[in-house]
This record gives C-alpha cells, sequence and structure tokens, in this order.
C-alpha cells in the first residue's frame, strides 16, 4: 500500500467502476450545464463551517469543517529568530567599512549599504515553515510535501503594495523586525479525518483564516535595537494589518476590510469544456485536468492577482477502463460493432465509444487553462466570491 | 500517401489519417491521424487486395525485423503492444519455489508466438534479455537466481494447469523441481502479483534440468529425464523437444 | 545527529577570503555578476544523448550550454573562484518491470519518479536523503511525464526513473549570498531539464508515449542595468545567476503535436511588472506563452536526439530519414 501511494502521489486512486467513471464523465461533460453529484452549480463551494482563534497557545488559529465531516485545524506560531546576513551584504558591509576607513571612493561605499538595506528589508521566503500532517500519510510521502509546497509558494511570493495599513513587501517583508531580527512563522496544518477529497481547498481555506486571525506582539523598542515587545496580548498587532473604520460593513465584500489579505488555493477541475470548482472526489477521479490556482487581493489595482499556478495529475488517468460491449467476452454477439459506432471526442481527441469509460491521457489545451484562470481571476468571478466569504467570518 | 511516409519515425509524429491506415503496434490515434508512440522503424502491413481491411502501420520494436513482418501479422487477431506477456503468449520461465498445489515460477523471455519455432527471438525489452543463451545455460544452476528475480515477473502454475489428462493425480514434486526451465503460456494475467501459466499441452512443460547430481539431464519420456552420468531417472513433466 | 567530537565547517560551504585591495573598486562586488549575453528570447544550447547506461533499459544525459558571461569570465577569471558552468543531469529509466509485492493490482503502467541532487550539485551540500524541495520535483516530475505515456499498454508493471543533478542552476554566482534569491528560481530549470531529458529516455526504453514532453521556462525579469530605471522584460530559459531579480516564473511540459501542456507550474508576483500593464492580469499568459516557446526549442533539440538513437537502434545509417 505504501509503494502505491507515493506512486499515485499527489492523487488518490479512485474507487470506482468504469461504468460510474463513464456515468459522472458524461454527466459532468454536458455542454455549459454539468450535473454534478450533490447538485451543485459549477462555481458552487461546499458549505463549510469555521471559527477562528480557537487554540490559545498559537498567535493565530482556525478550524474548518466541511459539511461531509472532514475537518483541519491551522495554527500559526511566530518566533523572534536572528537575521543571518547574506555573505553578499556581509561583504559589502565590509566594504563599507574600507570606504569608511577613507581607503576608497565614498560612493561605493553608499551603494554598498543601499544594496545591503534592500537585502534585508526583502525577507526571505525560508522564514515561513509549513507542515502538513495527514492522516495515514508519514511525513515524507509526496501528498504532505506536494500540498505544504503549494500552499507556502503563494505566501512568500505575494509582494504586496504598501500604502496605508499595507505591507510592504509582503508576508516577507512583514517579518522583518529590524536589519537583525526577524519572525520566523510556523504554519501547522492538521487535518483530522481521512481525505475524503482531494484536501487543498480545505487546507487552504483554514490557514487564510488562520492568518488573517493570526497577532504579533506590538514591538516597544525601535530601529536596530535588540527588540523587545509589549506585555499586552490585547495590544498585540495582526499579522495581516486591517482597516479599522470598515470593519463592521454591513455588505461584506463591498470594502475590504483587509488591504492585504493572505493568498486562496483554489482546485478548479476541467471536465470536456466545463470549468468545475471545489470538485468533490468523485469529480476530480474524472477531470481531464486538475489545477491549484492561488489567488490574493490587490491593493493597487483592485482586483484579484495571480500567485501561482500548479497542475496536479488527475487520478483518471489511472483508472480503469471499461471494456466496450463488442469486446467483451460476457456479452459477445449481442451487440454487433457498428451498434456502438467510434466517435472522436472533441475534447480529448481520442477515439471512444460513448458511455465507455477510458481513462484520460495526454495534457490539457492551453485555451482551457486561460479559461480556467479567467474564471478565477475576472472581476466578480469565483475568486473573489471566496475572498468575500472569508471575509465574512468573525475573525478574532 | 504511402510515399510520404518516414523510414524512422519519433514519439508523436503524424504518420497517416486513419482513413488509409489502422494503427498497429508503436502507434495510436489522435484527432483521425496515427501517430508514433515509439521511436523507430516503420512498417507497413499492406491488407489483402479482396479485404476490406485498411494497411496496417506500426513500428517496430526490435532492430532486425527486416524479414517478411507481414505473414506473420495477418495471422494475428490482436496487436501486441508491449513486451510485457499477455494472455497465450508462450515464456521460459524458472522454478523458483514447489508447493504442494502451485509451483512459483520467475518469467525469463516472453517469446514471440510467430518465430517460436525459429530461433529464440528476444522481445523483452529488459537488457538483461539480450544474451538469452547465458540465461537459460546459467539457469538450472540454483545459486545464481535469487538476486535478478526481483525484477523478474512472477507466474504461478496451479496444480490444474499442469498437464491436461489425470489432473487430479498430479503430485507437484514429480512435475518440478526448483531451477527447472519451463516453457508455458500465460492464461491469465492474474492478480497483483502473479500470472498464471500452464504447461497442459505435449510442446509445454520443462525443457532444461539438472539432476540431484547438478548433471544436466535429457528427455526419455513425457515424464521422466534421465542424467548421462549417473544414469538415475528423475520425474518431470516433460515437453516435447521438438 | 550532529558531529560535536570534532569541529565541522559551516553547512552552508564556504568562500575563500577575497582580499579589499585585490579589488580595482568596492563597486566591482555588484558590477561583476554575470550580465546576460542572449537575446530576451534566445535559448542556451541544450546537449542531450541516450542510451549511455547500459544496465538501463532507458538512459539520457542532459547538460545545458554554460552562459556566455561565465564561460568569458572563465577564459579570464577576476577572482580565484571558478565560475561553475550550468545545469547537469543524468536519467535513468528501469522497467518495464513487475510491481513490488505490497502494491495492489493496476492495469496501467506505474510510474515511480525519483529526483535527487548529488550532494555536490549546489554550493550547499544536499544530504543523502530526499529533501522537501526534490520529493516536490519528483512530484512535478511525474505529473509531466504521466500524462505523455500510454500507460494502459503496460498493465501491472512499474518504471522508475531516477534522475541524478550532478549540478544544479542555483547560488551560481559566487557574489550572492546562498538563498539569497527569494525563492528557488533554478528548481525551475531543473524540472524543465527533468522533463527534456526524462522523455528522452523513456523513448530510449521504448515505452509507448504520446509525444515527446520537453519542458521550458520563462521568466519575468527585473534587472538593474546601470543608470536606467529598474524594468521588466519577459525572458526565455532565464539563468537565476545572471539575474538579481526574478518577479515571476513559469516552467511548462509541452507536447508540441497535441499542443498541449500536462505540466505547468507557474509562481511568482507579476503584478507590478510592466509586461502586463497594456492589458492587466494577462502577465501570466505572455508567461505561459513564453515557456511554451521555450519547450518548443528544447524539443527540436530532443527530436534529434531521439531520432539518433533510434537510428542507432535499427541500424540504419544517420542521416537515412525522410
Amino acid at each position: 500500500m505504501a509503494a502505491q501511494r507515493q506512486a499515485s502521489s499527489a492523487s488518490q486512486t479512485p474507487h470506482l467502476s468504469p461504468a460510474e467513471l463513464s456515468y459522472l464523465y458524461t454527466s459532468l461533460s454536458l455542454p455549459g450545464t454539468p450535473i454534478r453529484p450533490d447538485g451543485r452549480s459549477p462555481t458552487q463551494f461546499r458549505p463549510l463551517a469555521a471559527e477562528t482563534d480557537i487554540l490559545p497557545g498559537t498567535n493565530g488559529s482556525a478550524r474548518v469543517g466541511f459539511a461531509d465531516g472532514t475537518q483541519a485545524i491551522v495554527g500559526v506560531k511566530a518566533e523572534v529568530e536572528r537575521t543571518a546576513l547574506g555573505i553578499q551584504a556581509l561583504s559589502t558591509a565590509e566594504q563599507q567599512d574600507y570606504a569608511a576607513a577613507g581607503n576608497d571612493d565614498r560612493g561605493g561605499g553608499n551603494n554598498g549599504g543601499s544594496k545591503q538595506g534592500s537585502v534585508s528589508g526583502s525577507g526571505q521566503g525560508s522564514w515561513v515553515q509549513m507542515a502538513i500532517e495527514i492522516p495515514g500519510f508519514r511525513d515524507d510521502d509526496a501528498l504532505p510535501v506536494f500540498l505544504a509546497e503549494m500552499m507556502r509558494e503563494p505566501l512568500v511570493e505575494s509582494v504586496s503594495g504598501g500604502g496605508e495599513g499595507g505591507m510592504v513587501g509582503g508576508l516577507k517583508g512583514r517579518l522583518v523586525i529590524n536589519r537583525r531580527w526577524h519572525w520566523r512563522l510556523y504554519i501547522d496544518v492538521l487535518l483530522l479525518s481521512q481525505p475524503l477529497s482531494y484536501p487543498l481547498p480545505l487546507l487552504s481555506l483554514t490557514t487564510h483564516l488562520a492568518l488573517l486571525a493570526t497577532k504579533l506582539p506590538k514591538l516597544k523598542s525601535k530601529g536596530e535595537e535588540d527588540p523587545f515587545f509589549d506585555d499586552d496580548w490585547n495590544a498585540a498587532e495582526y499579522l495581516y494589518p486591517r482597516v479599522k473604520s470598515t470593519k463592521h460593513s454591513s455588505i461584506p465584500g463591498s470594502i475590504s476590510v483587509h488591504k492585504v489579505r493572505p493568498p486562496v488555493t483554489l482546485l478548479v477541475v476541467s471536465v470536456a469544456e466545463n470549468i468545475i470548482f471545489d470538485p468533490s472526489r468523485e469529480e476530480i477521479a474524472v477531470a481531464d485536468a486538475v489545477l491549484a490556482i492561488s489567488v490574493t487581493y490587490d491593493t493597487d489595482f483592485d482586483r484579484l492577482k495571480l500567485l501561482s499556478i500548479r497542475t496536479i495529475d488527475p487520478p483518471s488517468r489511472l483508472t480503469q477502463p471499461g471494456v466496450p460491449n463488442s469486446e467483451n467476452v460476457a456479452t459477445l454477439g449481442s451487440t454487433t460493432a457498428a451498434e456502438e459506432s467510434v466517435i472522436v471526442n472533441p475534447s480529448t481527441g481520442e477515439e471512444e465509444v460513448p458511455g465507455v469509460w477510458r481513462p484520460r491521457r495526454g495534457g490539457v489545451k492551453r485555451a482551457t487553462i486561460a479559461k480556467m484562470i479567467k474564471m478565477v481571476l475576472e472581476k466578480g468571478g469565483v475568486g473573489e466570491e471566496v475572498l468575500d466569504g472569508l471575509e465574512g467570518v468573525e475573525v478574532g | 500517401m504511402t510515399s510520404s511516409l518516414p523510414s524512422l519515425a519519433i514519439p508523436g509524429q503524424r504518420l497517416g489519417s486513419v482513413t488509409t491506415f489502422t494503427a498497429g503496434p508503436g502507434t495510436h490515434v489522435h484527432h483521425s491521424h496515427v501517430y508514433a508512440s515509439i521511436a523507430g522503424p516503420v512498417f507497413v502491413d499492406p491488407a489483402q487486395p479482396k479485404s476490406q481491411a485498411k494497411s496496417t502501420i506500426s513500428i517496430s520494436r526490435t532492430a532486425r525485423v527486416k524479414t517478411t513482418p507481414s505473414a506473420t501479422a495477418a495471422s494475428k487477431s490482436k496487436p501486441k503492444y508491449n513486451t510485457l506477456p499477455g494472455v497465450d503468449s508462450v515464456v521460459l520461465a524458472r522454478v523458483t519455489r514447489v508447493q504442494k498445489r502451485q509451483a512459483t515460477v520467475s518469467i525469463l523471455v516472453v517469446l514471440d508466438e510467430s518465430a517460436s519455432s525459429k530461433a529464440l527471438n528476444p522481445l523483452q525489452s529488459a537488457s538483461d534479455n539480450d544474451n538469452i543463451e547465458s540465461i537459460l545455460s546459467s539457469a538450472a544452476n540454483p545459486e545464481n537466481h535469487s538476486s535478478s528475480d526481483e525484477l523478474r515477473f512472477q507466474a504461478l502454475i496451479r496444480k490444474e494447469d499442469v498437464r491436461a489428462v489425470e489432473k487430479d493425480r498430479v503430485v507437484m514434486d514429480e512435475m518440478f523441481r526448483v531451477g527447472d526451465i519451463v516453457r508455458g503460456t500465460v492464461i491469465s494475467l492474474g492478480d497483483q502479483s502473479f500470472y498464471y501459466l500452464t504447461t497442459a499441452r505435449n510442446d509445454l512443460g520443462v525443457v532444461m534440468a539438472r539432476s540431484e547430481a547438478g548433471n544436466m539431464m535429457f528427455p526419455v519420456s513425457w515424464k521422466e529425464m534421465r542424467d548421462p552420468v549417473t544414469g538415475a531417472a528423475e520425474q518431470r513433466k516433460v515437453a516435447r523437444p521438438f | 545527529m550532529t558531529d560535536r567530537r570534532r569541529i565541522n565547517g559551516p553547512p552552508g560551504g564556504t568562500r575563500p577570503p577575497i582580499f579589499a585591495s585585490s579589488l580595482e573598486s568596492t563597486s566591482d562586488i555588484v558590477a561583476e555578476r554575470p550580465q546576460r549575453q542572449r537575446q530576451p528570447n534566445e535559448l542556451r544550447k541544450i546537449f542531450l544523448k541516450t542510451g549511455l547506461i547500459p544496465s538501463a533499459s532507458g538512459s539520457s544525459y542532459l547538460e545545458f550550454e554554460p552562459s556566455t558571461s561565465l564561460s568569458a569570465a572563465r577564459s579570464k577569471p577576476k577572482s580565484v573562484i571558478p565560475p561553475s558552468s550550468s545545469l547537469k543531469l543524468a536519467c535513468t529509466v528501469h522497467g518495464p518491470k513487475p510491481l513490488p509485492r505490497s502494491a495492489t493490482f493496476s492495469p496501467n503502467l506505474v510510474l515511480t519518479t525519483h529526483v535527487k541532487y548529488a550532494p555536490f550539485a549546489g554550493r550547499r551540500r544536499k544530504g543523502h536523503v530526499r529533501d522537501a524541495s526534490e520529493r516536490d520535483l519528483g512530484v512535478h516530475l511525474e505529473t509531466a511525464l504521466r500524462g505523455a505515456i500510454v500507460a494502459e499498454r503496460w498493465p501491472k508493471s512499474g518504471l522508475d526513473i531516477t534522475i541524478t543533478i550532478l549540478e544544479a542552476e542555483d547560488d551560481r554566482w559566487w557574489g550572492d549570498a546562498p538563498d539569497s534569491h527569494d525563492a528557488a528560481w533554478g528548481m525551475m530549470n531543473v524540472l524543465a531539464g527533468c522533463i527534456t531529458a526524462a522523455s528522452a529516455a523513456i523513448s530510449d526504453a521504448r515505452i509507448d508515449c504520446l509525444d515527446l514532453v520537453a519542458g521550458g521556462v520563462a521568466a519575468v525579469v527585473a534587472d538593474e542595468t546601470a543608470g536606467r530605471e529598474t524594468t521588466s522584460q519577459l525572458m526565455l530559459d532565464t539563468d537565476p545567476a545572471d539575474h538579481r531579480s526574478i518577479l515571476s516564473a513559469c516552467v511548462v511540459a509541452y507536447m508540441p503535436a497535441r499542443d498541449e501542456i500536462t505540466e505547468l507550474w507557474l509562481k511568482g508576483d507579476n503584478s507590478k511588472s510592466s509586461v502586463g500593464t497594456d492589458n492587466r492580469g494577462l502577465g501570466h499568459e505572455a508567461l505561459i506563452d513564453g515557456a511554451v516557446d521555450a519547450a518548443r526549442g528544447a524539443h527540436s533539440v530532443l527530436a534529434e536526439a531521439v531520432r539518433e538513437s533510434a537510428q542507432r537502434f535499427a541500424g540504419l545509417p544517420s542521416g537515412d530519414f525522410t
């Protein structure tokens, strides 16, 4: 079993018969109006219950439960750590000393100094650590590692704009205390139940909420002093700063409460011509392509921006093929080959008999990828809807 | 159309339309065109003039099949896409374990069914099959087979599949011994770990065996082999030698 | 597990001392960063050869041409630290072979990918146990290849693909601090190389594929050229050593005959860059298209290498094909 799990990596092999797969595929690929097993619309998400600040020992935490019983808990802890200066920064500092000693022209020294400032001001991606615990998987199995990288990536990539209440340099920039000290952020994700479907949306939403609820103690020291902090937890500041005046807006989403929000990773699948969001396990099982798209809200141009995309191996490639009646020994002779005319599936270009499942093969067209991204990013699209919905969760 | 066919194809190369060709081994169909799936020389098997069938286009896995491939291909009902043992393929296997109800063997070579009477044709792509002679001559030596068996496909010969007659009187110990080389045909792909073989035909059974004294034995009847040095006879399910 | 009895060297590797007197001016250290000599859409040359490892059923070796700036630095070195060359990796394919006993029945070929950096591949020594980034690369590679192979033709069997990276792409310019790039952009080049090499090796093993799948990288870089405003630009096949700041990058695994992408990995925040400003939010499309163009370039090399290997296999004289 372990070897099989390793082999099927990011995806779990579904336990559905070829006939079931074919039925699912056919109903999901109906042009324009896919019929989903649970009756949702293509862009509708599963209902979920969420709460934040549930773990007193953390800087921020959240719990999200899907209606199917899967639950996840995320705890965020922060530690102060000494910044290891990069070699270049060190050497430029050395040069600065030499320059200051009057050995050389001052211009070079100043140049080096400013460079050093920019290096330490940007923060490093390695300051954010993420660990995912999924029951039944070892820490170093492919799935938890892949998921953790997938969710950490957009977090550290985001370099959002400054402005009032903004975060210069994104999350990485926020973690800088001064040139010699920084925060290190540990994000620990626990999936409490067996993963019934691909757990990415659940884990991503929970992490998002936990980060929204994360507070860091208020800094009392100034500048390059060794940092010391305010004891009063009530004075602590949110990791993702928020604008107070609009906090209780009656229409959620009309005004953004946060200038900068943590990214959200959405799972999108394509089945024939249809794009489906938040797929259940059965829907992923027949998908032609699975994409994890991470977006966040950009304060600068008031719309969503894309942070990362990863393809996920669709489990449909590993499924068992169905046998057409004309080839089936059990029904031999009951149907002639002419009855089962072979048609070309317009989306995959494969020849197949209608109603007979064939494992997917090949990749995904660029147009399909573009369509998926557009549906996530466009104004009033799914991405905004999700972020607004999460904003509605009472934090703190 | 045929004139534009390349002599050598690489995967993903378009070879022709499905209206003119049928996709054979080493090719696949996409958007009504036949594409190559492996790299190698392209062969076209012309259709019989009287039948409605289209010519079959295929890419050879082996380098030296320049000899008339059409004669054998026409008799085949199903194209063979891979070099793995399939149902009905004839294999040579070495006995690794003999139990009361079954014998475990590991498949050494998958023989080309068309060429089984001729020289042994190395079909399996694993490189250790390139020197069949060395595999077989070393095979009956029980000491040196432990290392590579992990990399070979395992198969079972059940008691019922050993011979066609008197199935209920079969005693496995009198049919096979560990280290024997057996020719058999695959009857099923079986479960996750074993193929199922049968030797219930005159031309199937033990082809090479060593006696208890360690000498190579020669067959004397369909159920007996003899050691040329000691003269001792041992019981086996022997394959007809020719 | 640290060795307490000895005094060990720093884990990040060491660098020889550079004396200030040996530097002509202190600004040199910044100016010495290699500059990209290629056009934005010009790719590095690729060396690719198959069938080098006789015990494997398929194998390949891939090497990128060293950046011209690096080779220039080699011919007249300015510092004692030798400039490194560029990506080198070897790929082996073992199989089709039986699945392990513990595995369940599979009607398809089961693919297993291992990507491993050699301990000396980068400036920072890699341990012998695969770390998170190596496992991550393995999953990416598996996704890229599984879309390309025709798995149902090889029931009940497994295929092991092992890639050893002999020389990686990150932290190659000695003046960069380890991990000074805010992300491991070199990983993307490594993945593209892995995809191309693995495709050649699979073809060498004669496993059915829909098409040769080639990897390509494109990135949006913000270069600060002296005296000019920072501009961002779309570039193909970026060498992380050449650029101080890469905003976003994308790697694809692309099958040209079908115009399909089997693996897409895009990361980075290019919302600030000028590439997409005329049409906001379309930066990612330019990036993906750029990566596909790079993959097309790699595919031409891949196709030649595979054709060469097929000719060798078929015993045809080279050049005898139409």
